[in-house]
C-alpha cells in the first residue's frame, strides 16, 4: 500500500491495489494444498434448493463409509436438518456451517470448518455448498470437483438459465428422474443445453432417494 | 445476490488501509470490476455505502470500472477478449461468455473476474501525515 498524493481537499489518495477475487483464489488454493497434504479427496456439491444434494451425499456416504473416512460439511442458511440426515449413514464427521445470511460457502468457511474437524483423519470429504444455482458458482473452495445436482423439478431450461453454475462444474447430476414426467420435464432439454455449453461433460442420472444411479456418481468420480 | 459479501470484503479491505494512514473518513473508493462477475454496481454501491456509513463514513463516492471478459477456448485453444451477448449484461439476463473465433461456449474463463480495490481517498488525520 502507498500513499501518494494529497487533494486540496485535505485528503490523502491511499493505493491500495487488493484484488477480492484474487484473494478468494488463494484461499481455496490454501485449501487445496492442505487436503492434498492431508490426503484428503474433497468435493464440492452444489445445486438449488431441494435437488437431491444431500440425499445423494446420504447415499455416497452409507456406500463408502466401510472403506474410507468420510467427512460431510453442510452449508446452509440456517438449521442443522441436513447435517442430522447425514449423521448415522457412518461419516466420522458431520459439521453444519450456518452462513447466517450469506448466499454461498467460500474457501474461508470451508476452511475454518475444517480446523474443527481436524483432529479427525478423513480421506474423503463432501462440501455441501448453500442451496442456490447463482452464487457459489464464483466462490471456489479448493475441492478437487465441482458436482452440480440438478432435479427434474428445476424445469427443462434450469441449464440455459444458470449458465455460469454449469460452466465451473466437473459432473452434473440429473436426479429425481422418477418424477420427470409427472412434473413435465423434458430430460432430453437439460441435456442438449449441457451439450451445447460443456460438449462432452459427464451428465449422471439418478433417483438418490431410491438410490438409483449413486454408484455411477461414485464411478464417475473415482471414488469406492 | 451475492453483492453483500463482496461489498464487505471491498470495504474491509479499505477500512483496513484507511486505518493505516491514522482512521480518518473515507470520501470515495475507486474499483475496477470484471464484467463477469455479474455484480450490480447499484447492489454493490448501496451495500458498500451502508457498511461504510455505519463506521463513520457516510456519503460515500464510489467509482467503478468495468473490466472485459477474456476466455480461452476449450474446443479451439483460442484466448482472447469473451464474445458477450448483445445488449446491457446484468443479473436479470443470463448470459453465456462464448469464443470470438470459434462461437464455442465450451471456456475458461482467463479474465473478467477481477474485484480489484484500486484506491481510496481518506480525510487527513488532524495529526497530519500517516506513514507512508
Amino acid at each position: 500500500m502507498r500513499l501518494y498524493e494529497t487533494t486540496e481537499k485535505g485528503s490523502v489518495e491511499i493505493e491500495i491495489d487488493e484484488d477480492i477475487q484474487a484473494k478468494q483464489e488463494e484461499l481455496a488454493e490454501r485449501n487445496r494444498e492442505l487436503f492434498e497434504e492431508r490426503g484428503i479427496r474433497a468435493f464440492d456439491f452444489t445445486g438449488s434448493v431441494g435437488a437431491g444434494k444431500t440425499s445423494l451425499i446420504a447415499g455416497l456416504v452409507e456406500r463408502l463409509s466401510a472403506e474410507h473416512r468420510v467427512g460431510v460439511i453442510a452449508g446452509d442458511v440456517a438449521t442443522t436438518h441436513d447435517a442430522e440426515r447425514v449423521t448415522g449413514k457412518g461419516a466420522r464427521r458431520v459439521l453444519q456451517i450456518n452462513t447466517g445470511g450469506m448466499c454461498h460457502l467460500d474457501a474461508r468457511l470451508v476452511y475454518q470448518a475444517h480446523q474443527k474437524m481436524s483432529e479427525e483423519q478423513i480421506d474423503v470429504l463432501f462440501i455441501e455448498n448453500v442451496g442456490n444455482l447463482i452464487c457459489p458458482s464464483f466462490f471456489a473452495l479448493g475441492a478437487e470437483a465441482r458436482v452440480a445436482v440438478v432435479s427434474a423439478s428445476d424445469g427443462s431450461h434450469v441449464i440455459e438459465k444458470h449458465p455460469a453454475m454449469f460452466q465451473s462444474a466437473d459432473l452434473v447430476v440429473l436426479n429425481k428422474i422418477d418424477i420427470a414426467e409427472a412434473v413435465h420435464m423434458d430430460l432430453s432439454q437439460p441435456i442438449a443445453d449441457l451439450e451445447a455449453l460443456r460438449p462432452g461433460l459427464r451428465v449422471v442420472k439418478t433417483n438418490c432417494l431410491a438410490g438409483e444411479g449413486v454408484d455411477d456418481v461414485m464411478r464417475e468420480l473415482k471414488l469406492g | 445476490m451475492h453483492e453483500y459479501s463482496i461489498s464487505s470484503q471491498i470495504w474491509a479491505s479499505v477500512s483496513r488501509a484507511a486505518r493505516e494512514q491514522g482512521g480518518g473518513r473515507v470520501l470515495s473508493i475507486v474499483l475496477e470490476v470484471g464484467v463477469l462477475n455479474l455484480l450490480e454496481e447499484e447492489q454493490l454501491s448501496f451495500w458498500i455505502g451502508m457498511l461504510a456509513e455505519r463506521e463513520g463514513s457516510p456519503n460515500l463516492e464510489l467509482k467503478v470500472t468495468t473490466l472485459p471478459g477474456r476466455v480461452r477456448c476449450r474446443q479451439c485453444g483460442e484466448e482472447g477478449e469473451a464474445g458477450m451477448p448483445e445488449g446491457e449484461v446484468d443479473h436479470l439476463v443470463p448470459f453465456i461468455p462464448s469464443c470470438k473465433v470459434c462461437g464455442s461456449h465450451d471456456v475458461i474463463v482467463s479474465g473478467g473476474r477481477e474485484i480489484r480495490v484500486v484506491s481510496a481517498e481518506v480525510e487527513k488525520a488532524e495529526a497530519g501525515e500517516g506513514g507512508a
